[in-house]
């Protein structure tokens, strides 16, 4: 009896093994489910997989780099064909690319973008996203178009654009671009930006609300001309806090442009009641599917179709009141 | 001579407060045909109040006996270490109003009164386990499930991501109850190990809160949420943590904040919990010899199991509090709220042995933490720079407590 | 050279708003044995952490062999050949008794610990002192006595020139406190000096050459125990030195006799444990005194601990008051009209840091209640009757009762026992390291409790006052009753007899 059971568990495990020996196996490494953006991304990951016929396996790192490094071994350990990994730490990712070389895998690198020089030390090592300057130039010019449309906006009339810089994770590539093109777009529109103060939110609604809060008390919301947001969460958090003074509830003398980046749900409801000025859409679904064409084709050595270089990049797009622009 | 002094120390208090009366009233007065408006804000309301209190407190201050007055007068010093935090607070407070007059705002004084209240909650319900020679890690993870709880089931009818899409609109009620009762939950089931194999509160309450943020994530992770931030809250639900009374009495009253009455009216429930009733009397008794109590025919058992569970309950309001306010949830809310509420209990005079702790000294030490927070915050000091104050100050002041236990 | 190893002279230490020592002096001599007495409270142990570096005196100087001598700290005293055996021993349990011996200087080299050498040097101190005890037992497994004992080899390796033993009998039988002073008797021979803190006035005569009396933070005297004419100090003496007046009673006189009605019956009753109570059977009679003698060891605590529901029992029958008793919880034993006096005051009785009101009232809460909310006035009007009713000393309710002395500490607890108008009293060690002031008062309150129709239980390990309280005594011998003497069959040798009936015979016992 025990060898029967014995017989039939190693046939289901030969089974199991076979059946999915041609397809295309992809070992997904996200640094955190439960954030916006990167759920919208698995989503579009998983339904570009289904339609290629690929499996794909998520893993959830916890913002935690060992966790994820011990992911990716154990997915190497179970034979995926392919990996894609959205590093905790971006300077980290060499690590996991030597691992991806000694397996022989392909990798395939998303959201968060490891140096060039790392990159350059395997031939199959890629990475798919947006540039993060361009989201950053789109949020500043949002700001811009809307400073130079309403006059009104220009509380001091002295022509300069006084805003708060909300930022996200400390040494984050989109944080570091996004901060710095969102001003220089400012700046190209003609227009002196005045930063009147800038802090650390980590991508966090809680932490920005607080924050923001604590700059509307000490400089006074009559002398904030903008908001701008390294992602929505943190200008969301920005409006909860300016609602708490009256401020953004429709009342057009009570009112600051806050503009952040993914165009996530909540973003979009905010745009709709009049909150939020405007987002840019940080294209999900397009850098999913992206990447999961990469990789199988890739894992297929199919070779890097559309790539320039080692690199996919998918264009972001402005979102005011709800529509693509 | 003895009771000179101690009719000095009345008249000290009552001319003080009578003075600065009078430069508020003048100043309210002068404020606006002088020009400083922009400089000195409300800063002649402050002096008023802090005027009448004083001298009211001047006025009916007991008459001390000799003995007393003698001990008063000698323990000068003993008076600057017994509040060395609290006057470390004041020399800041006026450092940060020259620094940045928008300090002496009535809204700043209000909005500081209203981050202490979630707060506040927090090192109330934290305090009855570190009474008990306990802790809580489980605080923190308790007001996150909370959040998502209530936040999950009060999303608006049109909301595109909806939590749970075919939801009719709930009164308000059942989304705060089912939230409580959850955290009530686990707050009994701390209860239960702790009580049941006198387990060390420290590693019972881990191992919940390892616990509830597994099941928290899970239900979080639902299909077709999938872990993304709860939003689209409603606005009633909204309101139960942003509503402002009184909001516009006068021209630039902010309001003031619901959360600070409802913090109040907890603290008075707490404060009579522990002074007024058997359960109260009782966890004084167990934190300060277990053993003892256990012969005095004390049930230790029925009593830690209520522990946990009201704490459990203060976690879950303060969980609520928190979706509601910030029109939002994720299953991160509430991290490391333990810690700052049993810091702010210990610089309140909490005893981390069990035992020792007033309901005044923990307002006061959720209120010293929280005007240094945003004072620091409020001058813009670094926020790394913050975190090494902060502990600074937590090490400074039990130090300094414990040296009011010391003999030599 | 002075004729003194160890002068203090005119200490004085205050603490804010008490005057605990004033002008105080102790001279010891080298190779005698010093007793330092008082009522609880006079300031000898506030003297002996002056001496031992604990307290900064505020005035006062000490001479060690005539040298002037700067004690700020205990490791100071020890280094100056001062040793304490404290009253209450603290050994790290889970640790071997060589360990404890030698902590805080472990032989060996660079940190390296030699245990060899330190298994052999404990070796060869134990059996200087003829100990027979393992060193590498536990210090956990130990009993008290060689607990005591390892501090006082502890002194003997340190080469300690003066010893001060607090209490060191309080908790030791008979036969170990003749042990005790046998090895103290050695050492005095040897030339070490003790500084020798007791109660017992008995043992004092036998075991020390010269007595100081203190008296509420004062020096009363110093004398000789035997004096140039061979004449020995009277006990009469002592105490009216100690109390300041003259004590003519040690025991209140005894009115009436204990009723006919039996309150407490217990029938064969026997603990899960092996080595503890087995088959334990008395009656109870209304308004009785039953005392139960016995040695350390006797488990006359577990029993009494169990009949009130802190440990469990395995088979066997109780009634109380002709219905059956269950000890499910001391919450229920306390709703059944018992009360237990535990033997540990500090560790099961007291509550340090809350008030005396709150410790009075604690195991009446109830009464005080409304669902669950207490009537303030109600509480503070019980407690401060039955605090002036008992003679508690102290400034205000408000205190706490950690400040307070042993016999008041002691006050309040059988304060705390009388508000819930228990039926039968179970005090276990009442006047345990209590002064003989309080004492009295203590034995007054026992026979008020009797005259008003109640029961008692006594464990009593003081011969005089286990025959001078009990109406009957009932002797254990590990875990067994081994016999009941009735008023006027009393006497030491017979309660001895019984106590170690079993003695030489463990073997027996354990089957």
């Amino acid at each position: 009896m025990r060898k029967v059971l014995i017989v039939t568990l190693m046939l289901m495990l030969a089974l199991g093994a076979c059946a999915h020996a041609d397809d295309v196996k992809i070992g997904a490494c996200i640094y955190r489910f439960n954030d916006a953006f990167m759920l919208r991304f698995r989503q579009a990951m998983q339904a570009e997989s289904e339609k290629l016929g690929a499996k794909i396996e998520l893993a959830d790192g916890q913002d935690n780099q060992s966790t994820q490094d011990e992911q990716v071994d154990a997915f190497i350990a179970d034979g995926v064909n392919v990996l894609i990994v959205n590093p905790v730490d971006r300077m980290s990712s060499q690590s996991i690319i030597d691992k991806a070389k000694t397996a022989g895998i392909p990798v395939v690198f998303i959201n968060r973008e490891p140096t060039e020089e790392m990159l350059a030390t395997y031939d199959k090592a890629y990475y798919v996203g947006a540039k993060a300057e361009e989201s950053g130039t789109e949020a500043g010019e949002l700001v811009a178009s809307y400073f130079k449309a309403h006059p009104e906006a220009d509380k001091n009339k002295d022509g300069k654009l006084q805003f708060i810089l909300l930022k996200g994770q400390n040494g984050h590539q989109d944080m570091i671009l996004r901060s710095k093109y969102s001003v220089e777009a400012v700046k190209e529109a003609g227009i002196e930006p005045v930063e009147l103060a800038g802090a650390i939110a980590n991508w966090d609604k809680l932490e920005a609300m607080k924050i923001m809060n604590g700059f509307i008390m000490s400089i006074g919301p009559e002398n904030i001309e903008a908001v701008i947001a390294n992602n929505d969460e943190m200008a969301l958090g920005a409006i909860e806090a300016l609602k708490a003074q009256d401020y953004n509830t429709g009342n057009p003398e009570a009112y600051i442009p806050v503009v952040g980046v993914d165009a996530n749900a909540s973003a979009l409801e905010a745009m709709d009641k009049g909150e939020m000025l405007g987002t840019v859409l940080n294209d999900a679904d397009g850098q999913g599917s992206a990447a999961v064409k990469l990789a199988v084709s890739l894992a297929k050595n199919a070779g890097a179709e559309g790539a320039d270089g080692k690199y996919i990049w998918v264009p972001y797009q402005k979102v005011v009141r709800g529509e693509k622009q | 001579m003895a009771e000179k002094t101690a009719s000095r120390s009345k008249r000290l208090m009552t001319t003080g407060g009578i003075i600065f009366l009078v430069l508020g009233i003048a100043l309210y007065f002068l404020k606006a045909p002088m020009g400083l408006t922009r400089k000195i804000y409300d800063l002649p309301v402050f002096l008023i109040i802090i005027g009448i209190c004083s001298a009211i407190k001047g006025f009916t201050a007991k008459d001390k006996t000799e003995e007393e007055a003698a001990l008063a007068g000698k323990t000068f010093t003993e008076f600057l270490t017994n509040n060395a935090i609290l006057l470390a607070m004041l020399v800041l407070v006026v450092v940060i109003c020259i620094l940045q007059p928008r300090f002496m705002q009535i809204r700043v004084a209000l909005d500081i009164l209203t981050q202490s209240s979630p707060k506040l909650i927090m090192a109330l319900g934290i305090c009855f386990a570190l009474l008990i020679a306990g802790t809580d890690l489980s605080a923190g993870r308790m007001v996150g499930l909370a959040a998502v709880i209530s936040a999950s089931m009060m999303q608006t009818a049109t909301y595109a991501n909806r939590f749970f899409p075919d939801l009719p609109q709930l009164p308000l009620w059942i989304p705060i109850a089912a939230a409580i009762v959850a955290c009530m939950l686990f707050g009994a089931l701390n209860g239960f190990i702790v009580a049941k194999y006198e387990m060390h509160p420290f590693i019972a309450t881990l191992a919940t809160q390892v616990i509830i943020y597994g099941v928290c994530s899970l239900y979080f992770d639902m299909p077709p949420n999938n872990s993304q931030p709860i939003g689209g809250i409603r606005p009633d639900f909204a309101q139960i943590g942003q509503l402002r009374l009184f909001n516009g009495l006068w021209k630039g009253f902010p309001g003031i904040s619901i959360l600070i009455p409802i913090a109040l009216v907890i603290c008075v429930i707490i404060w009579f919990i522990l002074n007024k009733t058997v359960f109260g009397k009782n966890v004084y008794a167990i934190g300060g010899n277990r053993e003892a109590a256990v012969v005095a025919g004390i049930n230790v058992f029925r009593n830690i199991m209520f522990i946990f569970i009201l704490a459990s309950l203060l976690y879950g309001i303060a969980g609520v509090l928190e979706a509601a306010r910030t029109a939002g949830a994720t299953n991160n809310y509430g991290l490391g709220y333990e810690t700052d509420a049993i810091a702010a209990c210990v610089v309140g005079g909490v005893s981390m042995s069990g035992g020792i702790g007033k309901v005044g000294g923990i307002v006061m030490g959720v209120l010293i933490f929280t005007v240094i927070q945003y004072g620091l915050q409020f001058i813009n000091v670094s926020p790394m720079w913050q975190q090494v104050i902060k502990g600074v100050i937590i090490a400074v002041a039990v130090a300094i407590d414990m040296t009011k236990y010391r003999k030599k | 050279m002075s004729e003194y190893l160890l002068e203090m002279k005119n200490i004085t230490k205050t603490f804010p708003g008490v005057k605990a020592l004033d002008n105080v002096n102790l001279n010891v001599r080298k190779g005698t044995v010093h007793a330092l007495m008082g009522e609880n409270g006079a300031g000898k142990s506030t003297l002996m952490k002056c001496l031992f570096g604990i307290y900064e005196p505020n005035g006062g100087e000490i001479y060690l062999e005539g040298k002037k001598a700067e004690i700020h700290s205990a490791r100071q005293a020890m280094d100056k050949g001062i040793a304490m055996v404290h009253q209450e021993l603290h050994p790290i349990r889970f640790r071997s008794v060589m360990e404890n011996v030698y902590l805080g200087r472990f032989p060996g080299h660079m940190g390296v610990v030699d245990h060899k050498a330190m298994y052999d040097r404990t070796k060869a101190l134990f059996e200087d002192l003829e100990l027979d005890v393992d060193p590498l037992a536990l210090a956990g497994e130990q009993s008290a006595a060689i607990l005591q004992m390892m501090e006082i080899a502890r002194a003997v390796d340190m080469k300690a020139k003066i010893i001060i033993l607090d209490e060191p009998t309080s908790s030791l039988s008979d036969r170990e406190v003749d042990h005790l002073f046998k090895i103290i008797n050695r050492l005095r021979a040897q030339g070490v000096a003790f500084i020798y803190i007791s109660h017992k006035m008995k043992e004092i005569l036998e075991i020390s050459d010269e007595i100081t009396v203190m008296r509420d933070g004062t020096y009363v005297g110093t004398w000789p125990v035997t004096d140039a004419n061979g004449e020995k100090l009277t006990i009469d003496f002592i105490i009216k030195q100690m109390v300041g007046r003259e004590m003519t009673n040690q025991f209140p006189p005894r009115d009436g006799k204990p009723g006919s009605d039996v309150v407490l019956k217990v029938e064969h009753v026997c603990s899960p444990l092996r080595k503890s109570f087995q088959d334990v059977s008395f009656e109870l009679h209304r308004q009785e005194i039953l005392g139960i003698g016995g040695l350390v060891g006797a488990q006359r605590t577990e029993f009494v601990e169990a009949l009130f529901g802190l440990r469990g029992i395995a088979s066997g029958e109780i009634m109380l008051n002709g219905a059956r008793y269950s000890n499910k919880s001391p919450g229920f034993a306390k709703s059944r009209g018992l009360a237990l006096l535990t033997e540990e005051r500090r560790a099961t009785g007291i509550f340090g840091i809350l008030p005396i009101l709150e410790n009075t009232v604690i195991a009446n809460q109830r009464n005080y209640a409304t669902f669950g909310v207490l009537n303030d006035s109600r509480r503070l009007k019980d407690a401060d009757e039955e605090c002036k009713k008992l003679n508690v000393k102290t400034p205000s309710l408000n205190t706490l009762i950690q400040n307070l002395s042993g016999g008041n500490q002691q006050k309040v607890l059988i304060a705390r026992w009388l508000l819930t108008n228990s039926d039968i009293l179970i005090l276990d060690e009442p006047t345990r390291g209590i002064d003989v002031g309080a004492k009295y008062e203590i034995y007054n309150i026992m026979l008020e409790q009797i005259a008003q129709g109640k029961s008692i239980i006594m464990i009593s390990s003081e011969m005089p006052e286990l025959m001078g309280m009990s109406d009957r005594i009932m002797v254990m011998c590990e875990g067994r009753v081994t016999g009941f003497l009735n008023k006027g069959e009393y006497s030491q040798e017979k309660i001895m007899a019984l106590a170690t009936q079993f003695a030489g015979r463990k073997d027996s016992t354990a089957a």
